[in-house]
């Protein structure tokens, strides 16, 4: 290894350990550690700007720059509060029927937009249904982080790792769909049941507090129907964009900024409404993250130790997957699961090569990369960005969730699913192949 | 003029008074800013008037506007009545109430002075302390634009008692309830 590599590694390592720890802001890192490589000669211009496997990812940056302006005018629309009390009273103001629902929507909407922004709309309404109800909002904030890492592992843009996979593998949202949808709805229900077993059956039915929630008038909530008439249509023909990749050969990132044009378009709203739900510093991080991660693959570092996991692994696929997927859900628990799928997918990529056309056997990897890394999140308040968000909201609201009253129901809700994503993978690549 | 000339005594809470306490002191002086203050009537937080509306309001209505649609009128009472159980104290420790940074000034400062302070700190209401931090009153935005309308030679009657009765002599409930200056 060359003198240049060693030191990459050694601001690399250091980058990550801050980034892991959390003591400094980890934006400012990554791009502090971006400009170490550049200052050690480790990446050039060319490789910053103008290649994908040696710098920034200009498909992942545009495709969450353009949902997040999606998602931003969506919200005006009243549309997630809507839903949400709708449901409450569907349910009958029943509170584990309550709960239940909120989960399935939490998830649903995840998987369409990020996690992040799902776990923002939903909380503030499940803080007044519980009012309503007078019960403990924890159990239901709890849920619904934990629901919003479920439901966003279904697609390609329901949480970041899915789109550096997605980009770094070539797969596309059919590929996520057919590869991860079918057992993420198995694990909504299994999730759904453990919501009973964890919180649901202690929670106490009072018929006086359920009228308080019948008498709330969700209709009000929708301030602008036009728009969200427009605005559904724009969200529609997006996720067709999505599904007809095969036919069009459109990139996703470029279907999320086309959607996002015709949303402004069509919203008309003045730009600091939009823009200011675009998390410039999210799009930052992952921009020095790449020229990181992308010093170490020029630099031949990724090759390397792809090489001896290569001679490690032989051909015994299975048990690489295996351990990519319980190995992802342990690391995610401990680190932020972006950076770590930003370093593991080239490394996927140096072992198997890109997703598609690859046999089902070696395929698995990259599936059970995005399964432990998106479901290994939920075992701790920091596994992912919702519980971060999540936790912050109940803290501000005046119910606070310590790091291990997460972390304890966390890591039930984390073996359950990841457990039975073992034998899914088994079956699904090793098996009937 | 200096701060001395226009110092008045406006009616003070405590932290434990209750926040439906609070509105109606606020509501019957017409403040332009809650002061609390400790058990001696020394003044420890100055909550401007823009934050009062705050104290009705639950977390969730501030962190998502739309929410404070859906609650029918009985429902909205509801929330309004709950002001009797939750006390300044606790509102402030909820961060549903932040106080401000009380600005201070010094008896012998200028008009100048003192509209610097409360434009400084965005605050309607400046605390007047000597320099032994002894506490005399507060200065009023609306009291100080009297006198800069005055010095400026801007003069009327309103004006005139404007600067001559403070707040808690302009009507008090022992007066037979809070009195509207005619215009």
């Amino acid at each position: 290894m060359s003198v240049t590599a060693v030191v990459a590694v050694a601001i690399f390592a250091g980058a990550y350990v801050l980034i892991a720890t959390e003591k400094v802001n980890r934006t400012a890192v990554a791009l502090v550690g971006a400009a170490g490589m550049v200052v050690i000669g480790a990446v050039r211009g060319q490789d910053v700007f103008f290649s994908q496997d040696t710098g920034i990812d200009w498909n992942v940056i545009f495709l969450l720059l353009g949902m997040m302006v999606i998602v931003g005018i969506l919200r005006q629309t009243g549309v997630f509060e809507f839903v949400a009390i709708w449901a409450a009273q569907r349910a009958r103001a029943r509170p584990f029927r309550t709960m239940a629902l909120l989960v399935v929507i939490t998830a649903l909407a995840s998987a369409l937009l990020d996690n992040v922004t799902t776990v923002l709309l939903v909380a503030p309404v499940t803080l007044l249904l519980c009012d309503r109800l007078a019960l403990a909002p924890v159990p239901f904030l709890l849920a619904e982080a934990m629901a919003s890492n479920i439901g966003g592992t279904a697609t390609l843009i329901g949480d970041p790792p899915n789109i550096i996979i997605a980009s770094r593998a070539g797969l596309t949202f059919n590929d996520f769909l057919v590869h991860l949808a079918p057992i993420v709805l198995v694990l909504v229900v299994v999730f759904v049941g453990l919501c009973w077993l964890l919180w649901g059956r202690r929670l106490r039915y009072d018929p006086g507090r359920a009228d308080a929630v019948m008498a709330l008038t969700p209709k009000e909530t929708i301030t602008e129907p036009q728009l969200l008439r427009r605005m559904l249509a724009i969200l529609a023909l997006v996720l067709l964009g999505f599904l007809t990749h095969n036919l069009t050969h459109l990139e996703p990132s470029l279907v999320a900024l086309l959607g996002a044009g015709a949303a402004v378009l069509v919203s008309r709203l003045p730009s600091e409404d939009y823009l200011a739900e675009v998390e410039w510093e999210t799009l930052l991080f992952f921009a020095g993250l790449f020229v990181m991660v992308g010093s170490l693959v020029r630099l031949g570092v990724i090759e390397d130790l792809a090489g001896s996991l290569t001679r490690a692994i032989g051909d015994n696929y299975l048990l690489a997957a295996q351990g990519v997927l319980v190995g992802s859900a342990v690391l995610s628990g401990v680190v932020d699961n972006i950076p770590y799928v930003a370093t593991m997918s080239p490394l996927v990529h140096d072992l198997v090569g890109p997703g598609a056309g690859l046999s089902p056997d070696k395929q698995s990897l990259w599936w059970a990369l995005a399964l432990g890394a998106d479901l290994g999140g939920n075992a701790t308040a920091i596994g992912a960005s919702a519980n971060v968000v999540i936790t912050g909201i109940a803290r501000r609201s005046g119910h606070p969730i310590s790091f291990w009253e997460f972390t304890r129901y966390g890591l039930v809700v984390t073996a359950v699913t990841v457990g039975l994503c073992v034998p899914y993978v088994w079956l699904r690549y090793f098996v009937v192949g | 003029m200096q701060a001395a000339d226009l110092v008045e005594q406006v009616p003070t809470v405590a932290r434990s008074t209750t926040g439906a306490e609070a509105a109606r002191v606020v509501a019957e002086y017409r403040l332009s800013a809650l002061v609390v203050a400790d058990d001696a009537g020394d003044p420890i937080a100055v909550i401007p008037g823009s934050q009062l509306l705050a104290i009705v309001l639950p977390r969730w209505v501030r962190d998502d506007r739309r929410l404070a649609k859906v609650y029918d009128e009985k429902g909205a009472d509801e929330m309004c009545r709950r002001l009797n159980d939750a006390t300044i104290g606790d509102l402030i420790d909820d961060d549903r109430l932040t106080p401000a940074d009380a600005p201070t000034v010094l008896p012998e400062d200028t008009l100048l002075e003192i509209a610097s302070a409360m434009d400084e700190h965005h605050s309607p209401v400046v605390l007047v302390r000597d320099r032994d931090r002894r506490y005399h009153g507060v200065v009023t935005m609306s009291r100080l634009l009297a006198a800069i309308a005055s010095a400026a030679g801007q003069d009327s009657d309103l004006i005139r008692r404007r600067l001559e009765k403070d707040i808690i002599l302009r009507g008090t409930p022992e007066q037979g309830g809070p009195t509207r200056e005619t215009p």
